[in-house]
Order: C-alpha cells, then sequence, then structure tokens
C-alpha cells in the first residue's frame, strides 16, 4: 500500500496563474510551514526569521534562503532550492511581532496578548538553538500587544509599546527605560517606526517611513487610499491614489504595507485584497485618482492549501529583500510561505 | 538488559556513503552498503574493519539489506561481497535487484574506463554479488532464519525504494532509507503501519530543510525550456531511463499542448529500449491509480514526442530530446552534447547528480573547457541547467512518519549533532520519545524493554490466592513459587507437583541433617526446653512448637536432643530439615552452635 496519492493529472497544474508565472516571475519558490507565521524578519541579508501564532507553544524559525535564488551568476549550477532551518526554538505562547536588533544576534517578541517583551538569542555557528534570554516588561495594561522597532546602535535599544501613552525606549542589556512618549492618547499603534505616527481619524491608518533617504512616508487607509507625504509636512500630501482593493481588514495587524528598499517609488500592500500589491507611484499626482498595481502577486490564494473555500485565506505578512530589488517573501493563514522575483512588467 | 546496537559505519561527519551495522537479538544486519561519490581512495567505501579485523563477513553477518538504487546505497556493494568477502544473503526489492547491476556497470566503467583506477571491483563481480540477491516484494514478511524476519515497505523515492522493518522475537527496527512523504506524479508517497519499533532509523540530511513545491521546480523546468525554445535553442536532457524521464515527457507533453508549440520533442532510441524493460517492472511496483492515469499512457504514443535519429541532432531550429545515459559519459547524449555544446542559444538541462568523471559532473562544476578524445577541446558555450527533481522528506516529512510507526526510540544518521539540537528537542517535545545522533563510527545502545508474555495455570494462581495476603500490585512484586516450562514458543507458570507430572519426573525429597555441639550440664528435657524458650525469643515470626514427643520444631525443621556419649556435661543437637527450609536450617545451626544464654 501507498501514500496518498494526489491527482496525477498534469493537467491540473498548468492552470492560468501558472502558464502566467512562467513570464511574470524570475524565481518563484512556495513553501508550506506547519504552521502558519506572522512574522517575516530579516536577521541577515540571507536568513529571516518565522514563527507560529496558536494560543500554546510554537516554534520559531531562522531559514536560510533557498542557495539558487540567491547565487546570481552561477544560478542554473545550483539546484539547491529548499530553506534550509538554520536555528529553531520554542515559545511558550503566541509570537506576534518579532524584531531582529540590528548588529546583534538577538531578537526580541511580543505575544499579541500583554505588552510583555521576551529576550532571544538567535543562536550561533556552533549550536542551532534559539533559546530565551529573558524577558522585558511594557507599561501598558491593555489588552493589545506591544509593536516593536530597533534600529542600530551600541548598546542595542529597543523601541516598543502597545499604545502610544505606552511607547518607550529601553536599553536591552539593563532593562533601562531611556526615554518613554509623553502622549495623551489611548489609540492602538499599527506599525512603529523611528518616525512619529500620523495624525489618526476615524479609518485606520498604517505607514511605512523607512523611504527616510527620501523624507518620504506613506500613509494608507483601511478603505485603499495612500497617501504620500513628506516626513516634515505630514498635513500635506505631494501625491495620493485610490489603491485597487476588495476587503476591510479584520484587524490592524493584518496590513503591511511596506516601500520598496531599492526600486525608488514604489510600495507593496498587502491585506486588503487576498494578494500582495505592487504599486509605483512615479506616475501619481497631488489628486486623488485610481491606481492600479504595477504587479500582483497571487500565488497564495491560487495554490491555497484549503481548496474548499471554507476559510478565506489571507495574507499575513510580506517583506522586501533588503538589496535585492525585485525579490519579496510572502507568508498566509494557510502555513504557505513564497519567496518570489518578479519581473517588472513594463521591461518587455 | 536486552540492547539493540546501532553504529553508522565509515568516519567523520560525511554524509554519502550509507552503509548501518544493527545487532538486535545477537543478529547482525547490514543496512545499505553505499559508495561516498568524493572521494577516490579507500575512504569512499565504508569502513568494515568495525565488523572484524581481517577476513571475510560471512560469519558476522545475518542479512544485508539494500533500500534502494542509488550509488550511495549499493555502490559499494560489489566490494564488499565480492572483494572484503560476504556470501550469505542480500535482500532487495525487484526493481532494485533489476536496476543495480546496470547503474553498478555504469559507475565501474565510468571509474576504471575513464578515470582509470584499479582497485575496484569488476563486471564479473557485479554479477557474483547479485547472484546472491534475494529479492522481496512489498509487505511480505521473510524468515531470514528462524528468529530473525524482515519486512519492506513503500517508501516513494524512486522505484523501488523501500523501508524495511526487522524483527528478532519481541524487538524490532525500522530503517527508512531515503524517502518521501508528499506524492510524486509517478511515485506514491511512503507508507508504514503503527508497527511500534523500538528504534525507527532515519537519515538527518533533510531534516533540517523546508522543500520547495514540486510545482515550482515543474514551473522552472518549463521556464528554462520555453526560453530556449523560444530563442532558437537546442534543449539536451540527459536521462537514466523510467519514471523521472518519463515524468518530464508527459509535463513537456502537456505543455506543448496547452501553449500551442510547434518545436520538434524527441527521444532517442536507448531510452526506448531500456524503458521497455521496466515498463514491466514499474507496473507491478505502482498502484492501481497510477497505474491507470501514468503508466498507461504508452511512452512511444505521444502526440508531440517522437523517436529521434542522430540525423535530427544537424536539423535547424529549436528542439528538445531526451537521451541516455544520463551523466553525458557515453553513448548518445554525449554525441549530441558536443554538437550542440558550442552555440550559447542551446542548454543542457541535468535532472540528476552525476559521478566523477563524467562530463556531466565537470559542467555541473562550472568547466567551460573539456578535453575530449584525441587532445580535442570542446567549448562549453551552452547554458548548463542543473535541477532537482528528487523526492526526499523533510523536517515536516520526518515529523509525519514518526507520527506513522510510533517507535518507541529515534535514531538520524548522517548528521553533526550540534546542529540538530533543535531537531532532537522537537521530536523529544512532542512525542516523548528519546532522539539519538551517533556520529560515523560511534555506536549507540539503546536498551529495550520487550514484554515477555507467560501464561500461568489457574490452579497455581488459585492457590497463591488461598494463601492470602496483599493482591499483587506492579508497586509491590510478591514472591511466588512456581516452575517456568518454555515450550516451544510459549512459556508457561505452572506449580511444581504439575511441571513435575507433565515433565513425568518423580519429586524426591533432600533432607539435611547437622549435629551441633553444646555444653550444657543439664538434663535433656531441659536443654530442649531451654533451646525451645531461646529460639522463641529470638525467632518471634516463626511456628515454634514444643512437641509431645521430645522434639522442638521450627517450622518443618526438628531439633532433637541427645547427651554427649564421651562428655556427661555436653549435649549433641540433632537438627534435621528439608531442603525448601535451607536457609532458616543454616541459619539455626549457626544460631545455637553460639550457645544458649544463661
Amino acid at each position: 500500500m501507498m501514500g496518498e496519492t494526489e491527482a496525477v493529472e498534469i493537467d491540473d497544474i498548468l492552470d492560468d496563474w501558472f502558464i502566467e508565472s512562467l513570464k511574470s516571475y524570475k524565481d518563484l519558490h512556495v513553501y508550506q510551514l506547519e504552521h502558519p507565521t506572522q512574522i517575516i524578519e530579516w536577521t541577515s541579508g540571507k536568513t529571516v526569521c518565522v514563527a507560529g501564532y496558536s494560543s500554546g507553544k510554537n516554534e520559531i524559525l531562522e531559514l536560510r534562503l533557498p542557495l539558487r535564488l540567491l547565487a546570481d551568476e552561477k544560478k542554473g549550477l545550483c539546484a539547491e532550492r529548499d530553506f534550509k532551518v538554520v536555528h529553531g526554538g520554542f515559545s511558550e505562547g503566541p509570537v506576534c511581532c518579532l524584531r531582529h536588533i540590528p548588529g546583534t544576534r538577538c531578537a526580541v517578541t511580543n505575544d499579541g496578548l500583554t505588552s510583555d517583551l521576551q529576550l532571544w538569542d538567535l543562536g550561533a555557528d556552533d549550536t542551532d538553538v534559539i533559546r530565551k534570554t529573558g524577558s522585558l516588561p511594557g507599561t501598558s495594561v491593555s489588552q493589545a500587544g506591544s509593536r516593536i522597532t530597533a534600529r542600530l546602535s551600541s548598546p542595542p535599544q529597543v523601541l516598543h509599546g502597545a499604545q502610544s501613552s505606552g511607547v518607550q525606549l529601553t536599553q536591552l542589556s539593563t532593562g533601562q527605560t531611556l526615554y518613554r512618549l509623553e502622549v495623551d492618547s489611548t489609540k492602538p499603534l499599527s506599525s512603529l517606526k523611528f518616525a512619529s505616527p500620523p495624525p489618526g481619524e476615524c479609518a485606520l491608518w498604517w505607514t511605512d517611513a523607512s523611504a527616510a533617504s527620501q523624507c518620504r512616508v506613506i500613509m494608507l487607509s483601511s478603505s485603499g487610499q495612500a497617501v504620500v507625504s513628506d516626513l516634515r509636512n505630514l498635513g500635506g500630501a505631494l501625491c495620493q491614489a485610490q489603491l485597487d482593493v476588495q476587503t476591510s481588514p479584520r484587524k490592524p495587524e493584518d496590513v503591511t504595507v511596506a516601500w520598496a528598499p531599492a526600486l525608488d517609488g514604489c510600495f507593496s500592500v498587502s491585506g486588503l485584497s487576498g494578494l500582495v500589491q505592487i504599486y509605483d507611484t512615479a506616475r501619481w499626482r497631488a489628486e486623488l485618482q485610481d491606481a492600479s498595481p504595477l504587479f500582483q502577486h497571487a500565488g497564495h490564494s491560487v495554490s491555497s492549501q484549503h481548496g474548499d473555500g471554507s476559510a478565506p485565506i489571507f495574507i499575513t505578512t510580506h517583506v522586501w529583500h533588503p538589496e535585492r530589488p525585485r525579490t519579496l517573501l510572502s507568508a498566509a493563514s494557510d502555513g504557505s510561505v513564497h519567496v518570489w522575483d518578479w519581473v517588472d512588467p513594463q521591461t518587455n | 538488559m536486552p540492547e539493540i546496537k546501532v553504529t553508522p559505519l565509515g568516519a567523520g561527519q560525511d554524509v554519502g556513503r550509507s552503509c548501518i551495522l544493527v545487532s538486535i537479538g545477537g543478529k547482525n544486519i547490514m543496512l545499505d552498503c553505499g559508495m561516498h561519490m568524493g572521494y577516490n581512495d579507500d575512504r569512499r567505501f565504508p569502513d568494515f574493519s568495525y565488523i572484524t579485523q581481517n577476513g571475510r563477513l560471512t560469519d558476522f553477518l545475518d542479512c544485508v539489506i539494500i533500500s534502494h538504487f542509488h550509488l550511495d546505497h549499493c555502490g559499494a556493494l560489489p566490494y564488499m561481497s565480492e572483494m572484503v568477502g560476504y556470501d550469505g544473503p542480500i535482500y532487495m526489492t525487484h526493481p532494485t535487484k533489476a536496476i543495480c547491476p546496470i547503474l553498478l556497470e555504469d559507475f565501474r566503467k565510468i571509474t576504471v574506463d575513464k578515470k582509470g583506477e584499479t582497485n575496484f571491483f569488476t563486471s564479473q563481480m557485479i554479477k557474483d554479488c547479485m547472484k546472491k540477491v534475494i529479492p522481496l516484494n512489498l509487505h511480505q514478511t521473510v524468515q531470514v532464519d528462524d528468529e530473525l524476519e524482515i519486512k519492506a515497505y513503500y517508501a516513494g523515492h524512486v522505484l523501488g525504494a523501500a523501508m524495511v522493518h526487522i524483527k528478532v522475537g519481541s524487538e524490532s527496527v525500522v530503517y527508512t532509507g531515503d524517502y518521501n512523504m508528499t506524492p510524486d506524479r509517478h511515485l506514491g508517497a511512503a507508507w508504514i503501519d503503527k508497527c511500534r519499533p523500538d528504534i525507527l532509523i532515519s537519515e538527518s540530511t533533510y531534516a533540517t530543510t523546508i522543500r520547495d513545491s514540486k510545482r515550482c521546480r515543474e514551473r522552472d523546468f518549463l521556464k528554462k525550456v520555453h526560453e530556449s525554445i523560444e530563442r532558437g535553442g537546442k534543449v539536451l536532457i540527459p536521462v537514466f531511463a523510467l519514471g523521472r524521464a518519463q515524468e518530464l515527457c508527459i509535463l513537456l507533453e502537456t505543455f506543448w499542448e496547452r501553449m500551442n508549440l510547434k518545436a520538434p520533442i524527441y527521444f532517442s532510441t536507448g531510452l526506448t529500449e531500456k524503458a521497455n524493460h521496466y515498463y514491466k517492472l514499474f507496473i507491478t511496483w505502482t498502484n492501481q491509480k497510477i497505474r491507470k492515469t501514468f503508466v498507461q499512457r504508452n511512452m512511444f504514443e505521444f502526440k508531440h514526442i517522437k523517436a529521434f535519429d542522430r540525423s535530427y541532432a544537424d536539423n535547424p531550429g529549436p528542439m528538445v530530446v531526451f537521451a541516455t545515459p544520463g551523466m553525458l559519459h557515453a553513448g548518445q547524449s554525449l554525441q549530441i552534447f558536443k554538437k550542440w555544446a558550442g552555440n550559447d542559444k542551446n542548454m543542457v538541462i541535468m535532472p540528476g547528480y552525476c559521478v566523477q568523471g563524467t562530463i556531466g559532473h565537470k559542467i555541473l562544476n562550472g568547466q567551460r573547457k573539456l578535453e575530449m578524445e584525441g587532445r580535442s577541446t570542446l567549448d562549453v558555450k551552452l547554458q548548463v541547467e542543473y535541477m532537482s527533481f528528487s523526492a526526499h522528506a523533510d523536517a515536516k516529512g520526518i515529523m509525519q512518519l514518526i507520527r506513522m510507526a510510533e517507535p518507541r526510540n529515534m535514531l538520524l544518521v548522517h548528521g553533526e549533532a550540534a546542529k540538530m539540537e533543535f531537531l532532537k528537542g522537537k521530536i523529544e517535545q512532542e512525542f516523548s520519545i528519546d532522539c539519538y545522533m551517533p556520529a560515523n563510527g560511534e555506536t549507540v545502545a539503546l536498551t529495550t524493554n520487550p514484554s515477555v508474555p507467560v501464561d500461568i495455570s489457574l490452579n497455581l494462581l488459585k492457590r497463591e490466592m488461598t494463601l492470602g495476603g496483599p493482591l499483587p500490585d506492579p508497586k509491590k512484586p510478591r514472591t511466588m513459587h512456581g516452575t517456568l516450562i518454555m515450550k516451544e514458543n510459549s512459556l508457561k507458570l505452572v506449580s511444581s507437583e504439575q511441571a513435575l507430572k507433565e515433565l513425568g519426573l518423580n519429586e524426591h525429597q533432600l533432607r539435611f541433617t547437622c549435629r551441633v555441639q553444646l555444653q550444657d550440664p543439664h538434663s535433656d528435657s531441659d536443654t530442649l526446653h531451654r533451646i525451645y524458650t531461646h529460639l522463641k525469643s529470638v525467632l518471634k515470626d516463626y511456628t515454634i512448637q514444643h512437641l509431645p514427643d521430645g522434639t522442638v520444631m521450627v517450622e518443618s525443621i526438628v531439633i532433637k536432643v541427645s547427651s554427649s556419649a564421651e562428655d556427661a556435661n555436653a549435649k549433641v543437637l540433632l537438627l534435621s530439615w528439608s531442603y525448601q527450609d535451607e536457609d532458616l536450617g543454616s541459619y539455626l545451626s549457626s544460631l545455637l552452635k553460639k550457645g544458649l544464654p544463661t
């Protein structure tokens, strides 16, 4: 007797999306984790961390990207397409937010239920175990989790908070609070970067201010309106557009918006349409207009494991590669993780 | 305590040569006998000196089992059986038995003819080795001898690959070889029942990976082929014979149909001959569903794939050709390669591993200038693509297999223990079983806890119950008296009388007597009474009686007193006891030798 055999009909796999993908992606890798992840966090140019968010025990994994993807000139000679689990560890609770502290092998996590943080050692070459090294208490009394961010600094520091009033800058080694944000607000934070959060209105907003070299911030509302502003003048709009979105997010954490680190004026958004969409703001104007995505990654819904449509899968997070211009990683609620390098349709 | 010992042979942390020794219930079994493809000297063979320092292995091994035909699992087999020496049985599945000798012969040819090596096995040795092979069917229990039995399970991975269950008495081991848990197109997924072996032995090589999907591998293949065809190039795909080649053919055929492509696809003649031969093997090895949807698509009835003629290689324009042999070391695939290598629009797709010494191996290592016969050089300008289609389990797959088989212990070979602590922890946590990771050459000895069933006779049970006292409890075992009879394969516990009756023996009584001399001026009866009082105070838990016939009895031990003939003040005590009361009897005699209290 043999194990389950899926339908051997090859015609099945040659669906439209598959055929199109031959031209629309340079590289495409599809993985199935045992449990879905809400986080993809770079720990080096070749490695990312993912972690489970179920209510009990969860795994934190540090994965090395497939060698074939990274081997540029010698790509043809490299057959290695798999993720390598280089380090792994266990968390007693869900991991809803994970940040790597640049310049260290340390990571900080939050379980989405309290504002406390857990500290981890991601491990060196001589071991493959990720170990918990300590915890930092948060100040918030809310039931919501904290957002965390960090930048290269010596000694390492982390900025975290669940609400605007609870944001604090903590020195990791001593646990000492260096600064506390004095803001009289209890609005939940959906993302935190080293820039001030935008003025809130009745709709939820997400921001990404990582295009700091350009001093540009992108702000996205839950109805799909995107506004690009100058950091120094957050009230004014440099350009804006109505994105092509269909669904409203269930939770703020479901939406990810990010500037492309190496593609001027391009940004990505997931969580508002079941796809990862990439927009080019180059032709946007100051007046609100409709914008179409430059590229859409539909891979997760097309190759979903939940084929019977019982619960529609949604994208939990996505990230850009810090240097490779068109390489992204995306994760969905069915445990899938895709690594894709898309082709700019404009260059055909 | 009974132990099972497992030793991966070889030195260092090298992967690439599978050869594992298992000692179970007094039997020694060799699992796989692979060649390490990276070495050119004796390091490529497993280190058999672990088994014996000199001479043949026949007396030390009960059997050898080969999981599948890949050279890193069977490449050293002819060396082991014919050059080191082994005449016992070698077990493998039917397809493995058919395909092994072909791969071994190819391998031998390449190593001896191309690389000019001398200390290597010959063609005759391969033939002699294969004569010792006993083929296995899936799920059929085979008695190697009256104590050792083995059974093969479907492993997926390649045609004929098996996982093997080994049992001696109530101890068992399962060895996985290479396997995969997600079905392939022409192979199913591995399957095993909840056999609960004492140890499950598996490779750790892929335990720390997460596999890219099959769809994406196929996508990359079609993309590369399509791109070459679109720019007018020719694509050469060197393949072995059945299985993977047919899968790729069906994939291309379906793609061609979908995209309405016109470029010709060919299948070289060497391939069709071999394919016919394995076709029949393949049919019996696959299940109904695969047979229906895959095997019945006769490979020579493709719409877009035609038989190749070597003159076609010179035809202008794009084309795709499947040709043997798979490593470009000879024959048609090499001829075609030579013609097409100089054009950068062309492409060669290598779908598998290539042995050192072959052209395939050289180009996969980036060599762009090749030395051919007659000192001519060949400039390699075409695009070289290495694609791995082989089906392997990954981290998730290992967990699935453990869930299926429910072993009591897990053992992973060919990995660095320090780099697998996380996986070990994961297995230990999820299944509450121990996970061992011996280095090559290191032995793991696992104590097993086999349950030995014993029947107890009803009479004996009733007798024990009437004796009263607390009921037997696993935490407080109770001593009982009986005889264990081992007859045929059963064990039973009966009363001594019943045992004697069954065996037709007479019960003999054994009585010991002992004389103790005591200085005691009293009369015989007074001395006896004093003995009685003394024993009563010392032996409070025992039944002591002073009988009217002038004896003292302690349980069943009889004590008599008489005066010494030589000494008026001395008494002679006569103690008599039966064999059953030996302990108490000896104790009493020592006690009384010390004399009576005054």
